[in-house]
């Protein structure tokens, strides 16, 4: 057989592999074959040794495909489109809740993304307060209830995520109750957070809801939204992006595989090393950005972008990385002390260092396309997924391996501010908290006083589990360990539970399709 | 600052169980009751250096310093195996440090970010009550701690000008009544409750009583009448004062206690009851 009537074998077996998989419902089987049928292009142009690192997963584009048709985040100027309505859709500016209500429905299942669900369903609050008229307080919780029915059911993937706040209201209470209520988990839920515009009430009434759910999550609003020009939104696992643009594509840098590559000390891995592999990875971003929009035309053909809902100009592209710890750790050891990231100041220290170097290189580098972060990639600590076994995610300290709360947040929370892409830690709680919400609000506070840009629970014997950047409701794993979940997260979260230690720590979180992708 | 000490068992740096909010508790060494069940009992007595906990410690990681008067403690080779404490036939322990005012005004700084408040509690905290006083004095000086709250968890067995050069600092005080017979609060605690009482009623007038709970312990303190006359005397305090029904646990307690039995459900139960016919709204823990 010659090679190319091989890899049509081989591209018929993967496919016959997905067609028979009992565990896949039609829906993740169409996404998966459309995987497969992306997979038979050419990778963007890159260099070979970049080809190899990525081959090798020393580079990571997570599961993005060969061939870039569409942004990996997208988040569309729903307010804009609430405005001036949506030709492509022929929908109408809406003029009370329920339009606003149909109109988003419709517009969500139509944004594109990695996954094929949104990442992005808005800041559902300030988009609906206007439509709120001389509604009850009950009226608009039974809308709701719906809504966010049809959310979960229609985009069931743990990265779909919705924003609230910073102001208190009537609708970001009735969605937390709601919230705790369905104990659903999509979509994913950030409360945006500032001590001088949210109110303690709704800080309260949010830690109440993640004892319920383990979210939402809790942005620290005015150290992200400094990083941005206009509005912001928090998407998929903790990335913080511009509304009415997003990010091209996400690629991370697998911190520990280069580390085992270097033979040498840290200073020379941060001249050398580090360098070499940021660069590459750049090269991978720049390459792929440019196949989305030059060879694609993403941008000149999608609605979304013809009517002014996103525009080219809000877009930049990502650079993310993972295994700090393990890296941090490694270098420790090599000069002789078993110095633990997290728990030792000299590590952490280094630890500080490497992630300023990196954030050097990253905004050294003139990137085409990214205008939204003046040319530069977007800094982001990936909060990792199921394939990593070895590598704790992004700059967390590992599972098992953290200390006192206090002092995990004091570890932290000094490079937080350097990601203006996202990060975020996860910190655990006990049961006994739950008689004390104040004591959580306590330390949210105090976390972003000490300069914590995001702010994630984690509760022992919750129904939900923390995976690594996503929910997962307890059952759905077992049951999809049994018999398959409605939920492409499920997939993931299971993947996720076998391969690192995250049963230890107790916490959920689904993940999404586009890993699992890598699977077929 | 003062060179005034006080022997400290322990400081917790994030409690979410003693008052509102995230709270540093500052735990103090010494008690003037002896209650039955204290899960605590360690911290009841002062060392006498008598040495039984070095010899019995298996680590070796104990060691008397005659010339300063206290126990060394090698926390490198000590497995926390308790041993020490079980032994010690002054209900103390080779732990407790000596302190000052700066110490642990030093500690609070260090988490003052994450804190709605202190507590301090022990041991019998008021049996420290200058040092208190300094304490506090100093918090509310310091304009990076004045906002803190602070609550004093005490046993109320105090004489009532003890409060005095304390309230003016304090948020509140949480108290415990162990028996309103003072045959049985005797029985429970080896001591007469007569100045818990009068603690209760000052406190409530100054508007200083945050908390007032009764330990249910079978065979002790659960009889109609008992339960009734504690329901009189909650119902006397003002309503803003949380009332709290604890049920006894043995987790903890000293080998002579081995006896005492942990209350039923029903038990529980029928003391709610009687709290309820009072009507005494009343949080069971
Ligand atoms: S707890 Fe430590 S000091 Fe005490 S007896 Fe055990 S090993 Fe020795
Ligand atoms: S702690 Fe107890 S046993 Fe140890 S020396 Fe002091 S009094 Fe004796």
């Amino acid at each position: 057989m010659n090679i190319e009537s091989r890899r049509m074998e081989e591209i018929k077996d993967r496919v016959l592999q997905v067609l028979t998989d009992g565990n896949l419902d039609y829906r993740q089987k169409k996404h998966l074959l459309a995987y497969i049928a992306e997979s038979t292009q050419a990778y963007p142009e890159i260099s070979k040794e970049a080809t190899a690192a990525l081959n090798e997963k020393i580079i990571c584009d997570l599961f993005e495909g060969n061939a870039p048709y569409r942004p990996r985040y997208v988040l569309p100027d729903y307010a804009y489109a609430l405005k001036n309505g949506v030709n492509y859709l022929e929908l109408e500016p809406p003029t009370n809740f329920d339009e606003a209500i149909n109109f988003l429905s419709i517009l969500y299942v139509q944004v594109p993304s990695i996954t094929g669900y949104s990442v992005y369903l808005g800041n559902i609050d300030t988009l609906l307060l206007g439509y709120v008229d001389d509604l009850s307080e009950e009226e608009i919780y039974k809308k709701l209830k719906l809504f966010w029915q049809f959310i979960d059911r229609t985009l069931p993937d743990a990265f779909v995520h919705i924003n609230i706040g910073p102001e208190d209201n009537i609708i970001a209470r009735v969605i937390l109750r709601i919230e705790r209520e369905l104990k659903q988990v999509v979509p994913n839920l950030t409360l945006k957070y500032d001590p001088e515009i949210t109110s303690d009430e709704l800080l309260l009434e949010a830690s109440k809801t993640v004892f319920e759910v383990a979210k939402p999550h809790i942005a620290n609003h005015k150290m992200t939204a400094s990083d941005f020009k206009g509005e912001y939104g928090v998407v998929s696992c903790y990335n913080s992006l511009p509304v009415g643009g997003g990010s091209h594509t996400l690629i991370r840098l697998n911190l520990k595989k280069i580390t085992d590559l270097h033979s040498g000390d840290a200073d020379s891995f941060i001249s050398g090393t580090l360098k070499k592999y940021c660069e590459m990875t750049l090269d991978v971003i720049e390459a792929r950005t440019k196949y989305l929009v030059e060879t694609v035309k993403y941008y000149d053909n999608d609605f979304l972008a013809k009517e002014g809902i996103i525009s080219l100009d809000n877009f930049s592209a990502m650079f993310g990385f993972y295994g700090l710890a393990e890296c941090v750790n490694q270098f420790m050891k090599r000069c002789g002390n078993e110095l633990c990231y997290g728990k030792d100041e000299e590590a952490n220290q280094l630890a500080h260092l490497i992630l300023e170097e990196m954030k050097k290189i990253v905004d050294a580098r003139e990137l085409p396309y990214c205008k939204a972060s003046n040319g530069k990639a977007f800094f982001h600590a990936q909060s990792g997924i199921d394939i990593d076994i070895e590598e704790t995610a992004g700059a967390r300290i590992p599972i098992g391996s953290e200390p006192d709360i206090y002092s995990h947040i004091n570890a932290v929370a000094p490079h937080h501010h350097l990601f203006n892409g996202g990060i975020s830690d996860i910190f655990h709680f006990d049961e006994t908290v739950k008689r004390n919400r104040t004591a959580i609000v306590d330390i949210i506070k105090g976390a972003f006083r000490k300069g914590m840009r995001m702010f994630t629970f984690n509760l022992s014997n919750g129904e939900f589990i923390r995976i690594t950047g996503y929910l997962v409701r307890r059952s759905d794993l077992l049951e999809f360990r049994e018999e398959g979940s409605r939920y492409g997260s499920a997939l993931f979260a299971a993947n996720s539970m076998d391969n690192a230690n995250v049963d230890n720590r107790v916490s959920k979180r689904v993940i999404s399709n586009e890993q699992v992708a890598g699977k077929y | 600052m003062s060179k005034l000490q006080a022997n400290i068992s322990g400081i917790i740096k994030s409690s979410v169980i003693d008052g509102p909010g995230n709270r540093m508790v500052i735990f103090f060494q010494e008690c003037n009751l002896n209650c039955m069940y204290c899960h605590n009992s360690h911290t009841i007595g002062l060392c006498n250096l008598c040495g039984t906990c070095v010899h019995t410690c298996p680590s070796n990681s104990l060691k008397i310093d005659s010339k300063n008067k206290r126990i060394i403690h090698n926390e490198n080779s000590c497995t926390r195996c308790d041993e020490c404490l079980k032994v010690c036939p002054e209900n103390s322990s080779p732990f407790y440090k000596q302190m000052s005012v700066e110490d642990i005004i030093s500690e609070i700084l260090e988490g003052k970010d994450f804190i709605s408040g202190i507590t301090v509690s022990g041991g019998e905290v008021m049996l420290h009550a200058p040092f208190l006083s300094l304490l506090f004095q100093e918090i509310r000086s310091n304009s990076e701690l004045k906002h803190l709250s602070i609550l004093i968890d005490s046993n109320g067995n105090i004489d009532q000008e003890k409060w005095n050069s304390l309230l003016p600092y304090i948020d509140g005080v949480m108290l415990d009544i162990k028996a309103y017979s003072a045959n049985t609060h005797k029985k429970i605690t080896g001591y007469s409750n007569e100045k818990i009482l009068k603690s209760i009623h000052y406190l409530d007038n100054k508007s200083k009583l945050k908390e007032l709970r009764f330990v249910l312990v079978p065979d002790y303190n659960n009889h109609e009448m008992e339960i009734r006359e504690i329901a009189k005397l909650m119902k006397s305090v003002s309503p803003s004062v949380q009332k709290s029904l604890i049920k006894m646990r043995k987790h903890g307690i000293r080998k002579e206690f081995a006896h005492l039995i942990e209350p039923r459900e029903e038990e529980i139960e029928y003391a709610k009851n009687i709290f309820s016919q009072a009507k005494l709204d009343i949080l069971v823990i």
